[in-house]
């Protein structure tokens, strides 16, 4: 499918704060929990748009991987934007954050756009870390701050969709080098027409007909 | 189906397929019903896609949406399964549904299918968690016909989608599962297999996703014999040889980038090459410290022979001219020093830097008897990789199908040739993406011709004198090669690389203390009792060439110079240096004023963030050739701090005068302070949230504090708030005379935030007097507090304090006092519990990836930093505190020179005797004795002839750091040494006549002090370079925009100068 530009995100944070459940929830909508069913993936592609033009995301989700320094340095490296992720009901893996993000801009692009993410803000009842603790550490440190959860979709795809319209910014401002696709950005095959009628940032791209 | 609603949302799976096929649906509603347990449901619903699947085993336009929902429900299903009933999976199992997704592959039925597939797959294997549902999934062989089917890999979301896939399996990997993928009988992995032909695919992620598979492979296989039989025999040669071609084609291309540039336009290109280098660098760190010793042996030889000897070392002393040349030494240092830091495998390593150091060159003597032992080249292996794959796998067979994907463009030539190769010539011609297939070959050396030395229990004078005689007498090309790079006399380009690269030897885990030792290398922490004179002379030389006012090393080349000196030295707690080397050593500040904020900013960001070799070679820029700015005082001063921590640390004392501003010192919040002899302004603070508290205002030297009453005792306040009044920024509210705007900044070096505030409040007054004396108060303290600490840089630079800064506050009396002397605060008699966590910085105090050009690259973007903006937006006393900043900083811009003494020696006997000659050229050496007879020089400025007039040299007192008091180090009858502005050459000096009797006394010769002021911007100097603006066009750029009233748009423009990419460029 003929898109504009390509972005690649990577999702990084603590094992268990429902990296990949985002991931999913975000790519393919139907995999609604039930049955407390868990599900997660480790890569995922939708189309969404933004400013009329097609815009292809694409997640890699570095779970699993962190005991090859090979592999998280080329990870960040490759990406133009990072999802990093806490669980707003466990506060260590807020307490993390730091040497996530300190690893994230050692090895990253200069420009690569991060939004922190506390998840499972459904679980109200169990929080441990206080929102406005979550939007300290985002301005403190210059990251654009959203609170998710996977289970009941709330706020997933304005994260994905508000990171992706920070980096379509960037590269209307020329900070980006989009001609370098190091950088985590691709530029379609095809500049394609600006197509209005397609809103497809409602829908995975390949959800196909007839589900949900 | 619309009478139970909740269906549909309890049992999800059957969600999609209830649109299809509603006639079959409506008796299993029923039994739900009936049967509410989820077990039957799941049950029932798998079968009931084992009932669609078998009515559509031919994919259709009109089933595709059916199918791939069916597909989908599956997979939640069996996770259902896995983690609720396993009946599931035998259902699944008995009826061999995969079966049913292979057939649907296999009909070519289009992306859609094939992605939604892949997907689904993906999830299943990545959320099954129970190890016999993984067995289930694995069995009966399906998975691996999955991975060996022929994908549109020319697609890239299908590749993207597969080699997830694959990466997932290779995460499931272990002693058990590891036979369902490898099959001793037939000699098949097809997971590894087929991974690998990826490991030079063009997308990036590809190539990660492949590293990390045969990463995993390498972990999980370290049990089973026969899989690391089948990877060693089968695969590992292929593959590594391909890999280390693959490495050296980058390196090659890298070379060619740096060569080609022009005007830094290769930078980001080159950044890609280097960060891709290391990328390779770490991923084969990582394959080797998995530490299968069979693995790693093919690795090495690979590694050494086909790449960093060949390729890297070789480079290092191969004339220019020769054909076989193909990478120029300064990046081959550089991608040295890389690997030493990042890989620690000792047989590796040590074989390597064995080679650099004890390496002679017998090894480039044509080959006599190539079968001896195998030849070192760096060349293009005689077949791709998945060709010698196929070769070895299906040898006897018929060829496989061929791929439809990207690398089958131009493969038959590539057949072709590697024909030929096997026929017997060696493979020439070069490919079309421009790499070069020319051979390189090396004789090959005995791994470990080292010359033993056969002293065994020799004194350290005995070494000493070996090393220096082994250095001289035999020959070593590539350590003269490294040794003879330190010269900084022109740039420090090859200088700061070889810096890196003995950081690098002696820091690495993998490289034998014995050989360092031999070579009197600074092995870190180890006692010692002697040290290289060759390179701690070299190393004095460069920080000598660093502290000329036009001196042309880089920062990073000093703070590595002081680094490796300080190992060199330092043996434990005490320090080995001979009198005559510190004695060389001398710490001294060019400027007259320093502008304050870059004074303090430039300390914190280095004591936050020390150098980090390996973070400083990831750094592409500094391969490109030096040129252009640095903002000058920013290194003034850097240089000024590294050169006395170093001084200081050599003797042994403890850095008592900085920071200037020290925590402990300052007033915090609960304090309780004497006021009886202060005074206090009342006010209402309201701050920005609306909270509004009734408190008195005071101002100290440092700081503004908001207090109340204490309760107890009669003129005595608790501290509410304390904030310095260099951060502060004042201004009138617009509609209310009797208030006033308080912002404080939080002084951070954190480029990424923008600076916080700790304050922002409104201050009313009783009235409007009030209001107006708190402003004024308010800006003659901030002008006050600006002005101390001018006062204790001077004090500490031993510079000429200006009295009229003591005036304000009639601190008259300390302006000839010893910077101990300046007061650190104002209320002496309150004290308060030293409770100072003076170690809270953030982290990202600055993310610099290298230090040095400190923050200023961001502020341009943002508003001004809290540090630098100089300017309350207030009038009348407000444009006094603008004006002040203004001029700090357009002085310091003009940085004076630092001068070294260089002196002579003392203990003139052992000095001769331990100086060796030295290689560089141009020095004043006398022939073989190196002797030169440095004449006494009158400490006055005329001893600095080549100076034009206007440049004459203010007499100044000096910091010496090895005085006892300043007062001896201007003695007359102290004996100087060379003007700087001769070259700063380390001069072995003999036969003094008048040496002074002790270190003490003596006085190095200020030259060339710059005495402009700011009424010289009208008239100013015509020969800079507009290219690259040096702090000449700095201040006449003040001159001009001073002039339009335009000081903080200067600044500003100061700022945006210091671009953190310049750092590594050279000053001019």
């Amino acid at each position: 499918m003929a898109y504009a530009y390509l972005f690649k995100y990577i999702i990084i944070g603590d094992t268990g704060v429902g990296k990949s459940c985002l991931l999913l929830q975000f790519t393919d909508k139907r995999f609604q929990p039930v049955h407390d069913l868990t599900i997660g993936v480790e890569f995922g592609a939708r189309m969404i748009t933004i400013d009329g033009k097609q815009i292809k995301l694409q997640i890699w989700d570095t779970a699993g991987q962190e005991s090859f320094r090979s592999i998280t340095r080329s990870y960040y490296r490759g990406a133009a934007g990072a999802l990093l992720v806490y669980d707003i009901t466990r506060r260590d893996t807020f307490n993390h954050l730091t040497t996530w993000l300190e690893d994230a801009r050692q090895h990253s692009n200069s420009n690569m756009v991060i939004m922190l993410i506390g998840n499972k803000s459904d679980l109200e009842s169990r929080r441990e870390v206080k929102k406005e603790e979550g939007e300290a550490f985002a301005r403190e440190h210059g990251l654009i701050f959203m609170e998710t959860s996977a289970k009941t979709a709330s706020n997933v795809e304005e994260a994905f969709i508000n990171t992706a319209k920070e980096i379509y910014e960037k590269i209307q401002e020329g900070v980006f080098d989009i001609n370098n696709e190091a950088n985590g950005i691709k530029i379609g095959p095809q500049h394609p027409t600006t197509n209005s009628t397609l809103s497809s940032s409602q829908g995975s791209h390949q959800a196909g007909g007839g589900c949900c | 189906m619309l009478h139970c609603p909740r269906i549909a949302g309890g049992g999800c799976f059957l969600g999609g397929s209830l649109k299809f096929e509603n006639h079959c649906y409506d008796a299993l509603i029923t039994s739900f019903y009936l049967c509410h347990p989820l077990i039957f449901r799941a049950c029932l619903s798998v079968r009931y896609m084992y009932h669609v699947l078998t009515k559509n085993t031919t994919v259709t336009d009109h089933n595709r949406n059916l199918l791939v929902e069916t597909i989908r429900s599956i997979t939640e299903i069996l996770i259902w399964g896995d983690q609720n009933d396993s009946s599931v999976f035998d259902f699944f199992l008995e009826k061999n549904m995969f079966a049913f997704f292979l057939n649907i592959l296999r009909q070519k039925s289009g992306r859609y299918v094939c992605v939604q597939l892949l997907q689904t797959l993906n999830i299943l294997f990545e959320n099954i968690s129970h190890e016999t549902s993984l067995y289930y999934l694995l069995s009966n062989n399906h998975v691996n016909s999955i991975i060996v089917h022929k994908f549109d890999f020319s697609d890239e979301e299908i590749m993207a989608y597969y080699i997830s896939f694959l990466k997932t399996l290779s995460l499931k990997l272990n002693n058990h599962t590891v036979h369902f993928f490898y099959n001793e009988h037939t000699n098949d992995f097809a997971l590894y297999t087929e991974a690998i032909k990826f490991f030079n695919h063009p997308e990036s992620m590809v190539r990660i996703a492949v590293r990390t598979i045969t990463l995993n492979v390498y972990k999980g296989e370290l049990d089973n014999q026969h899989m690391l039989h089948y990877i060693r025999d089968k695969t590992a040669v292929p593959y590594f040889s391909n890999l280390v071609w693959f490495i050296g084609s980058h390196v090659i291309e890298l070379d060619k980038c740096v060569q080609t540039d022009e005007e830094h336009k290769n930078r980001g290109k080159l950044s890609d090459l280097v960060a891709e280098h290391l990328d390779h660098l770490h991923y084969l760190n990582d394959i080797l410290i998995i530490n299968c010793e069979f693995l790693n042996d093919v690795l090495t030889d690979h590694l050494l022979n086909r790449l960093f000897l060949p390729l890297y070392v070789y480079s290092l002393v191969s004339p220019e001219t020769s054909e076989e040349r193909k990478i120029n030494p300064q990046v081959s240092l550089y991608l040295l020093s890389q690997v030493f830091l990042i890989i620690h495998y000792q047989p590796l390593v040590n074989a390597l830097a064995d080679v650099i150091f004890n390496g002679d060159l017998s090894v480039f003597t044509p080959p006599t008897d190539a079968s001896a032992g195998g030849v070192r080249r760096f060349v293009k292996p005689p077949e791709s990789l998945e060709r010698s794959l196929e070769l070895s796998r299906h040898r006897g067979r018929k060829r496989t199908q061929k791929r439809p994907n990207y690398k089958n463009l131009g493969e038959e030539e590539d057949e072709e040739r590697a024909g030929t190769a096997r026929g017997g010539g060696s493979s020439k011609g070069s490919r079309a993406s421009g790499e070069t297939a020319e051979e390189i070959e090396m004789v090959v050396m005995e791994k470990c011709k080292v010359s033993e030395l056969t002293e065994q229990n020799i004194t350290d004078e005995e070494k000493t004198a070996a090393a220096t005689r082994t250095h001289t007498q035999r020959s070593r090309p590539f350590l003269d090669m490294v040794y003879s790079a330190l010269d900084c006399a022109d740039d420090d380009y090859h200088a700061l690389f070889v810096l890196c690269l003995l950081y690098a030897v002696s820091h690495s885990k993998g490289i034998n203390c014995d050989l360092l030792e031999r070579l009197q290398l600074p092995v870190p922490d180890q006692e010692r009792s002697s040290y290289s004179l060759v390179l701690v002379e070299r190393l004095i030389r460069v920080m000598n060439q660093a502290a000329q006012p036009d001196g042309k090393v880089r920062l990073a080349t000093l703070e590595l110079s002081c680094l490796l000196l300080k190992q060199s030295v330092l043996s434990g707690s005490h320090c080995i240096i001979k009198d005559v080397h510190l004695a060389c050593l001398e710490v001294r500040f060019p400027g007259e004023e320093i502008f304050l904020d870059m004074f303090e900013d430039e300390y914190r960001s280095m004591t936050n963030k020390p150098l980090n070799v390996e973070y400083l070679m990831m750094d592409a820029s500094i391969l490109l050739l030096p040129c252009g700015d640095v903002e000058k005082t920013r290194r003034a001063i850097r240089v000024f701090f590294m050169l006395r921590s170093l001084s200081l640390q050599l003797q042994g004392e403890p850095e008592t005068q900085l920071p200037l501003t020290r925590p402990e010192d300052l007033i915090k919040t609960d304090d309780v302070l004497d006021l009886n002899n202060s005074d206090l302004i009342a006010c209402m603070v309201v701050s920005k949230d609306g909270g509004q508290a009734q408190r008195f205002l005071a101002v100290d030297v440092y700081q503004m504090s908001l207090v109340e009453p204490e309760t107890k005792r009669l003129g005595w306040g608790v501290v509410k708030f304390a904030g310095l009044l260099q951060d502060m920024q004042v201004s009138g509210v617009e509609d209310d005379s009797r208030a006033l705007n308080i912002v404080i900044h939080k002084p951070s070096s954190n480029p990424h935030a923008k600076p916080l505030p700790i304050l922002q409040a409104n201050f009313i007054f009783a009235d409007h007097i009030r209001c107006i004396i708190a402003k004024q108060r308010l800006a003659k303290g901030r002008i006050q507090a600006r002005r101390m600490k001018m006062q204790r840089i001077a004090a500490l630079l031993d510079l000429p304090v200006q009295p009229s800064a003591t005036e304000v506050l009639g601190f008259g009396q300390t302006a000839n006092a010893s910077p101990s002397g300046l007061p650190f605060r104002f209320y002496e008699q309150s004290r308060r519990a030293p409770n100072d966590p003076t170690a809270n910085r953030s982290v990202f105090a600055s993310v610099d990836k290298v230090p040095g050009f400190a923050v200023a690259h961001c502020v341009s973007q943002h508003s001004p930093s809290p540090l630098s903006s100089p300017s309350p937006p207030s009038s009348g006393s407000g444009s006094t505190g603008r004006c002040d900043s203004v001029t700090a900083s357009t002085i310091s811009a003009q940085t004076g020179p630092f001068s070294f003494s260089l002196l002579p020696s003392i203990d003139d006997g052992t000095f001769l005797e331990h100086t060796p000659p030295s290689s560089s050229g141009g020095e004043s050496e006398g022939g073989g004795a190196g002797v030169t007879v440095v004449s006494s020089t009158p400490s006055t400025p005329v001893s600095a002839p080549a100076l034009a007039p206007s440049l004459t040299p203010a007499s100044q007192p000096t910091i010496s750091l090895l005085t006892d008091s300043s007062a001896d180090a201007l003695s007359v009858e102290s004996l100087t040494l060379l003007p700087p502005a001769d070259s700063p050459h380390l001069h072995p000096c003999t036969g003094h006549v008048g040496v002074a009797p002790s270190l003490q006394r003596r006085l190095s010769v200020p030259v060339c002090t710059r005495q402009k002021t700011l009424s010289t911007g009208g008239g100013r100097e015509t020969s800079w370079s507009r290219r690259w603006p040096d702090s000449r066009e700095a201040q006449s750029t003040f001159g001009s925009l001073c002039a339009r009233g335009g000081a903080a748009c200067f600044l500003a423009r100061m700022r945006q100068d210091a671009q953190p990419a310049k750092f590594f460029t050279h000053p001019d």
